[in-house]
């Protein structure tokens, strides 16, 4: 039971889990080395921070996939967040992060100082990460870079769920996961996935959000037949 | 009492510098953002994280660096004494305030600002070797919420018994009264986070027992290494990931 001591990789091995605290890559003398979450550098190794499976993106970024239930805050993430405080000119909103995050009350499509959505604690915005600096709260907007809605504003009725950012992951991967596929094949319903571990459910059937709701909860451990499986078994108890 | 038979055994059937069995979980309460449950031989600790978050008392709040919260506690049935007094206790308040100078020091506190992590820890088996099974226990929780650390920290304590160092006291061989150490460290850096002792000791034998600890420490976190591989491997063959 002894620990190997950690082996220096003059380049990383994708897609092998990996532990925190272990050396992905001696970090070069010259050149750049681009890395995403879950990776930081320390006396010259490049080392993990959490558990997870180390990847590489096509840009040919490293970061470590793993699963945690707490979002912290980054640029440029679509998250779904709860309105809990109102100012004159901005609202604060809860993404489930470490932080508050700020939502100007003009940074909606159209919005002027006499003509912008009318929100109140409780509300619910699916909106865009602008800004998420180390040393301020992080910014939110719901318009897109252009200043269009692009899907982005307000919900209204639904219901949200919770869940980790694995799940998140599977829900936004392309091809959508099989729940999402067999749930459409079936049902009419809106989703927004936020970033942030929350999932907007909605539609105007009360009984389908709540039946959509708990399929896609109870989809993170399942395979891809059991998801058919699970989502067959609980159509059919509606249905009957 | 003989603590090692002419056998080269102890009470428990170990040898001088063996381990107990050690055995992790993750995600064992659904409450948190991460949970484990730690456990060497009898000793059995359970360990929840929340965070980070917001600063319950917005002034504890840190303007640089997170704030590490920790509470400990064990339960009325976890050791054969019974127990004088409800909540906190000196004990108590020492052993959190040590697993948070263990945590202060893994948890990449200074890239999370303003920010709160609390780790409750609650004891439900008392068999020796408390303070590590706490540390160890947390450590595995913090790694399970998917927090930034430096390294994982592994803990592991040593005695000195009959003129002999020996490995992982149990409650028994630390009921004497003789010297225990509990020692944690940071294996891929190689850097001991924490050093206790409650005993006078001659130089020479607090650091045979010291080292005994460091070499428990590394086995330790060699097996709490695998364990936690193990759940990242499951969890992402499970949807397809891996």
């Amino acid at each position: 039971m002894s620990l190997a001591p950690q082996q220096a990789l003059a380049s990383p091995v994708e897609n092998t889990v990996v532990g925190p605290g272990d050396s992905v890559l001696v970090l070069p003398e010259a050149g750049q080395v681009r890395v995403g979450a879950g990776l930081h550098a320390d006396g010259g190794h490049l080392r993990t921070t959490r558990p997870g499976i180390l990847r590489r993106t096509k840009a040919g970024k490293l970061w470590v996939q793993g699963r945690q239930i707490r979002y912290i805050p980054a640029a440029g993430d679509a998250v779904v967040g709860t309105v809990v405080e109102r100012h004159s000119d901005a609202y604060n909103v809860d993404l489930g992060g470490p932080f508050a995050a700020v939502l100007p009350a003009l940074a909606f499509e159209g919005a002027t100082r006499r003509n912008r959505p009318n929100l109140t604690p409780g509300d619910l915005v699916y909106a865009r990460v602008t800004a998420a600096s180390r040393d301020a709260d992080p910014e939110i907007t719901c318009t897109d870079a252009s200043g269009k809605g692009a899907g982005f504003g307000p919900l209204q009725e639904g219901l949200v769920l919770t869940c980790s950012s694995a799940l998140v992951r599977q829900l936004l991967a392309s091809p959508p996961p099989p729940v999402v596929a067999a749930l459409g094949a079936a049902l009419a319903f809106e989703l927004a996935v936020g970033q942030n571990g929350r999932v907007w459910v909605g539609n105007a059937d009360s009984s389908t959000v709540v039946l959509v709701a708990n399929a896609l909860a109870n989809s993170e451990r399942l395979s891809p037949g059991q998801a058919h499986l699970m989502v067959k078994k609980l159509l059919a108890s509606v249905q009957a | 009492m003989e603590f090692v038979s002419p056998e080269g055994l102890r009470i428990d059937g170990r040898r001088p510098q063996e381990l107990r069995a050690l055995q992790c979980k993750f995600g064992v309460l659904s409450c948190c953002d991460g949970s484990a449950l730690f456990q060497a031989g009898n000793t059995k600790v359970f360990a929840a994280v929340y965070g980070p978050r917001v600063a319950d008392i917005r002034g504890q709040a840190l303007h640089d660096r997170a704030l590490i919260k920790c509470e400990y506690a064990h339960a009325a049935f976890s050791t054969g004494a019974a127990r004088r007094r409800r909540g906190r206790s000196r004990k108590s308040t020492e052993l959190a305030a040590l697993v948070r100078g263990a945590l202060e020091q893994t948890i990449l506190v200074e890239l999370l600002p303003r920010a709160q992590v609390e780790v409750c820890i609650q004891v439900l088996f008392a068999d020796g070797g408390v303070t590590a099974a706490c540390i160890n226990a947390a450590m595995l929780a913090v790694a399970d919420a998917g927090i930034p650390v430096r390294d994982m920290v592994a803990a592991c304590g040593a005695g000195h018994l009959e003129a002999m160092p020996l490995l992982d006291l149990n409650h028994t061989e630390a009921a004497t009264g003789g010297l225990e150490v509990c020692v944690a460290l940071h294996p891929a850096l190689d850097r001991v986070v924490l050093l206790q002792a409650d005993a006078k000791a001659s130089v020479d034998t607090l650091e045979a027992v010291t080292t005994l600890a460091l070499q428990g420490c590394k086995a330790a976190a060699g097996a709490m290494r695998e364990a936690l591989l193990q759940h990242v491997r499951s969890l992402a063959a499970r949807r397809g990931a891996i």
